[in-house]
């Protein structure tokens, strides 16, 4: 199955790249909010003191607090009759970083501008969390304005972001008027990228197969690869003399290409999840999204470190990637990570018997060490020791984020 | 300046105008003083370079101290309205606490909040002219400021929350379109208007129910006149050149003219002086009072009997309230008819001659009404709006015992050059005492004028300690403004053994050439003597110099009196049409409106039914099946149209969601 095939068996792409046209108006709807319930409680109270006591400036006074009412009620509609939104989401965002999801308003209307705009979205997956919503100040008759909401990425997978609303509670702040587009979008959450310490793999590959660091093709580095016969045009240097002495024929010596290290990282997920071995404080979902996390966090290694990385998922029918380098390779495999199903039936016995690509191999496994899984000279990891190969502990990395944060705060107080 | 920044200045300038209006609608000034420049102060403090606020316990350290001050004073009021004004005192110093405070959104809604709960107080407090300038300014600035104040909310709730995850969530970055500005002034504009229009509509459609009584102070605006006269206080007399009524004087011919004297307007009779409190009042209950219903239109209703006829002494005065709202029918002596221009209960006092609006819906009402008086009134015309308890005599004394003595100094004084009648015996006839008693009265008011001063600020005159008001007035001052005149007159005769008692009232002494009427205002209040001249008649005594109000009245004019006409128009227009708006104006709009409607759709139908016949003649459809015929083309028609619109909608709907 390819990655598209994968996805899909998650998430139904129902757009044609990742913005849709929204095609039906929106639903309309008026919520009273908690400000607009005090106020009609005191426009009560005023319009029985009116009634009781004949004091025409107080009547005048409730019926000016009557008319905004209406005027709340009509002027919020008229304001928010000719808005169109389009959501603008991105194909992809990664857990532990902000995604962004962009909102175009459009206000169609000739004369009229709008006024407080809320986009929020409807989220049916707990897999984000809205951590600011985007607001917009002001759109004027046939503007467009830009504005962005920014969410948390709680796990990993696909989203599928279905129904926004705009609202407004403009002018008086009394009633809440809310447009509901339906526009659905997916985004695929990639697992979180913990920063590994860069001793991991370069231990790892330092000897055999992975540290040869030799392709299996000839190049033009300086150690010695082999002997081909002479072809017209090479160099005259490169032939091997020897060999014409010995047996009369022309040949010429091939030297070896130097190539970055490679490592495939093999995740074992042939164990269902119930069957994994765990101690009172763990759950197995989380042990596997662990060795998820793990996986990903060495593809993320290697891509920095220059390597040839490719990745295998052992216990669900996917094919082996070849190695690569570069951002898109690894984009391709963290999306692979993503769109993995733990709730899928595993399969068994496609571990990686023996290998010919000269290659690193790492295994992952959610719990303990299956070492029958790859060749002998492979390495293994368990989720568990996420956490120790990091360079940052997550709780460091909170504290961090914490002093960053009242930095920021500190440096906006100043300001 | 952005939109966002206009928020604080807005908002600072609603809760000063909130401020203000209350203290005008108190009419204190040592408040507005005080609150407005601690408001003013509030904002460079808050807002200025340095940018502090009141320490947190500071502020409520102040506003516990408040609560017990307000505690205080609600364990000391007397009435409601009165409550009223204490709760409105509390809001305001209450917001002048918050705002030397810090400036959060919950602190601003609070500070929106008590504004607007302390312009409604102010509310019940007043009706005046400027107050509801004020809140119509209020309302105004009101709309901007909330409209400004949603934007800033909004705005500061979306920072909080991209704060909140800060280090994660990207700050906020504020998305605004092109002249955004210029078109939320046009958006207040119309908001404003438009709440303007609509509150208007619900004004006028708004219920009001006939028969409660209560209402703001009415009485608050300070008239001038007083139903009691409390001497000793110093205090400068009312000398506001507010227009209260007018009076239209007509002789029995129906012609508008000048009366030959200053007409005394009678509005409470004062026939008791307490020599402890150095007060006149009126604590005499009539048990003999008649009420009446008013005539509507050109017909008078008869006070009293009503079985004289109309002499040529008779007189029309046609009083019609400016800015006075009083349930008090001010009536020259003596009233012998009346009319408003609808139906009025009016009681009235046979002993006093006093008349007073007593309908159910005495709501302060800006009303007017005709009265027929009789200004030498014959016997007859006494005894029939006269009772048994008019005519009793009674023994007259002043309770103060060396007013005698002075009395009789005074006597001895204006004797001097004169020729007045004796004391009457005993038995003498009762002709010779009423004589007696107008001719001492009119010599003793000569003799006052003559050798006492007006002088309506009483602020340098000593103070004798244990002496009674009007004894340091007769024997050492001698300077004083009507309600001394009135007292000395009154407490002279009486201790002469003349019946006499103090009126108070109005005198209408400024003519208006252009208009033909008097204009009275708060400063022609005034207090006069009436002393008793036959067994039903009261003659009436002025010791205070016309000549001298004449010229005070003059010099009170100023440069913005010429103007002034133009603020007595507009507040007459307040108070006559808004103000006073209820039920009974409801009425007159809705039958004014419902006849009008009824016009023009009888109009319609007419030319409707011609057209129907004229086509049924034309095509000869017959004069039966005329109109069935034409019901079935007007039911295809409007079913047809219903449809087409119907069609277009959803097309349009169509069209619009494939956009």
């Amino acid at each position: 199955m390819t990655y598209r095939g994968a996805l899909a068996v998650n998430a139904t792409p129902c757009h044609n790249g990742n913005v849709s046209l929204v095609t039906q108006l929106p639903r309309r709807r008026t919520r009273l909010v908690r400000a607009g319930a005090v106020y009609i409680a005191v426009v009560i109270v005023i319009g029985l003191a009116a009634a009781s006591r004949p004091n025409n400036l107080l009547v005048w006074v409730f019926s000016a607090l009557v008319a905004a009412m209406i005027i709340s009620t009509f002027a919020s509609g008229i304001l928010m009759r000719r808005v169109r939104a389009l959501r603008i989401e991105p194909r992809r965002g990664r857990v532990g970083e902000p995604l962004i999801v962009r909102y175009e308003i459009r206000n169609i209307s000739r004369y009229v501008p709008v006024y407080d705009l809320h986009a929020h979205e409807v989220l049916t997956s707990e897999r984000l969390r809205c951590v600011g919503d985007a607001w917009i100040l002001h759109a004027g008759p046939r503007d467009t304005v830009h504005a962005e909401s920014v969410f948390q990425p709680m796990r990993r997978g696909p989203v599928r972001l279905c129904d926004f609303e705009v609202s407004t509670t403009f002018p008086f702040g009394l009633l809440r008027r809310v447009l509901r587009f339906a526009q659905s979008g997916d985004v695929l959450i990639h697992p979180e990228i913990r920063f590994l310490r860069h001793e991991i793999l370069a231990r790892v590959t330092a000897g055999g197969v992975g540290g040869q660091r030799l392709a299996s093709s000839a190049g033009g580095g300086d150690d010695y690869f082999g002997v081909r016969e002479y072809r017209a045009g090479d160099s005259v240097r490169q032939i091997a003399w020897k060999r014409l002495a010995g047996t009369g024929r022309l040949a010429t010596i091939e030297r070896s290409r130097a190539v970055p290290p490679r490592v495939r990282v093999l995740l074992d997920l042939r164990s269902p999840t119930d069957s994994l071995r765990v101690t009172a404080n763990e759950r197995a979902r989380d042990l596997e999204e662990s060795a998820i996390v793990l996986a990903a966090s060495l593809l993320s290694l290697a891509d920095r470190m220059g390597y040839e990385f490719a990745l295998s998922v052992a216990g669900v029918d996917l094919p082996p990637i070849a190695l690569r380098r570069g951002h898109f390779h690894r984009e391709k495999l963290m999306s692979l990570l993503a769109a993995l199903d733990l709730d899928a039936p595993r399969t068994v016995g496609n571990g990686i018997a023996s290998s010919d690509e000269r290659a690193t191999i790492i295994a992952v496994h959610p719990d303990r060490s299956d070492t029958t899984i790859a060749p002998r000279d492979s390495w293994h990891f368990t989720a568990r020791q996420l956490e120790s190969m990091c360079e940052i502990t997550r709780a460091a990395s909170e504290s961090t984020t914490h002093a960053d944060a009242s930095s920021v705060g500190a440096a906006e107080e100043r300001a | 300046m952005t939109l966002l920044r206009q928020y604080r200045i807005a908002s600072f300038l609603l809760v000063l105008l909130a401020i203000i209006s209350f203290a005008i609608a108190e009419l204190d000034f040592t408040m507005l003083f005080i609150g407005v420049v601690l408001a003013t102060s509030s904002w460079y403090v808050t807002e200025g370079p340095r940018g502090r606020a009141l320490p947190e316990w500071v502020a409520n350290l102040l506003v516990v101290s408040l609560l017990a001050w307000t505690a205080y004073d609600f364990m000391m009021f007397r009435d409601l309205v009165e409550a009223m004004a204490v709760l409105g005192e509390f809001l305001l110093w209450l917001l002048v606490i918050k705002l030397f405070a810090h400036r959060t959104n919950s602190e601003d809604r609070q500070r929106l909040t008590l504004a607007t709960l302390l312009v409604v107080a102010g509310c019940l407090e007043s009706v005046q002219l400027v107050f509801g300038v004020l809140v119509l300014v209020y309302a105004a600035l009101a709309v901007w400021t909330t409209m400004l104040w949603r934007l800033t909310l909004s705005a500061e709730s979306a920072r909080a929350s991209r704060a909140a995850n800060a280090g994660f969530a990207l700050p906020l970055e504020i998305a605004i379109g092109r002249r955004a500005a210029p078109q939320f002034r046009g958006l207040v504009i119309i908001a404003t208007a438009t709440i303007f229009a609509l509150s208007a509509g619900v004004f006028v459609l708004f219920p009001r129910f006939s028969g409660r009584t209560g209402g703001p102070r009415h009485g608050h605006s300070v008239s001038g006149f007083n139903d009691e006269i409390q001497l000793g206080n110093r205090d400068r007399v009312n000398d506001s050149r507010r227009e209260l009524f007018t009076v239209r004087w007509k002789d029995s011919s129906g012609a508008l003219h000048r009366a030959v004297r200053p007409l005394l307007l009678r509005g409470a009779v004062l026939d008791h002086y307490d020599p402890n409190q150095q007060r006149w009042s009126s604590d005499r209950r009539s048990t003999s009072i008649q009420t009446f219903r008013t005539s509507v239109g050109d017909h008078l209703s008869k006070i009293g009997r009503g079985d004289v006829e109309a002499s040529l002494n008779d007189s029309i005065a046609e009083i019609e309230m400016r800015s006075l709202a009083t349930d008090v029918v001010f009536s020259l002596y003596a009233p012998v008819a009346m009319a408003t221009p609808e139906t009025r209960l009016i009681a009235f006092d046979p002993t006093t001659m006093l008349l007073r609006d007593v309908s159910t819906d005495r709501v302060g009402r800006y009303w007017s009404y005709r009265l027929q008086v009789d200004q030498q009134p014959s016997t007859a015309l006494l005894e029939s709006l006269a009772t048994s308890e008019s005519s009793t005599e009674r023994a007259v004394s002043f309770p103060v015992p060396k007013m005698r003595a002075i009395a009789q100094s005074m006597l001895n004084s204006a004797k001097a050059g004169s020729n007045l009648p004796s004391e009457p015996q005993a038995d003498s006839d009762a002709a010779i005492r009423w004589t007696y008693n107008r001719e001492i009265a009119r010599a003793l008011a000569s003799w006052m004028k003559a050798n006492f001063t007006y002088s309506t600020d009483l602020s340098s005159n000593a103070r004798v300690e244990n002496e009674d008001p009007i004894v340091t007035f007769l024997q050492s001052s001698r300077n004083g403004h009507c309600e001394y005149f009135a007292s000395g007159l009154c407490a002279a005769l009486r201790a002469l053994g003349v019946d006499s008692r103090v009126v108070t009232g109005f005198i209408a002494i400024e003519f208006d050439d252009d208009a033909m009427h008097y204009v009275v205002r708060e400063s022609n209040a005034h207090a006069w003597v009436e002393v008793r001249t036959g067994e039903f008649a009261w003659t009436a005594v002025d010791a205070t110099p016309e000549d001298t109000l004449l010229r005070i009245a003059g010099e009170n004019r100023s440069f913005i009196d010429r103007f002034r006409w133009i603020y007595g128009r507009v507040e007459f227009l307040w108070n006559s049409r808004v103000v006073a708006y209820d039920a009974a104006a409801q009425t007159t709009i809705a039958q004014g409106m419902q006849s009008q409607w009824r016009a023009a759709l009888g109009e319609r139908m007419t030319s409707a039914s011609n057209a129907l016949r004229t086509l049924a003649a034309r095509f000869n459809l017959g004069a039966g099946a005329s109109a069935f015929w034409f019901a079935i083309i007007a039911l295809g028609a409007t079913t047809a149209t219903l449809a087409m619109l119907i069609v277009r909608v959803h097309r349009n709907r169509v069209r619009k969601g494939a956009r």
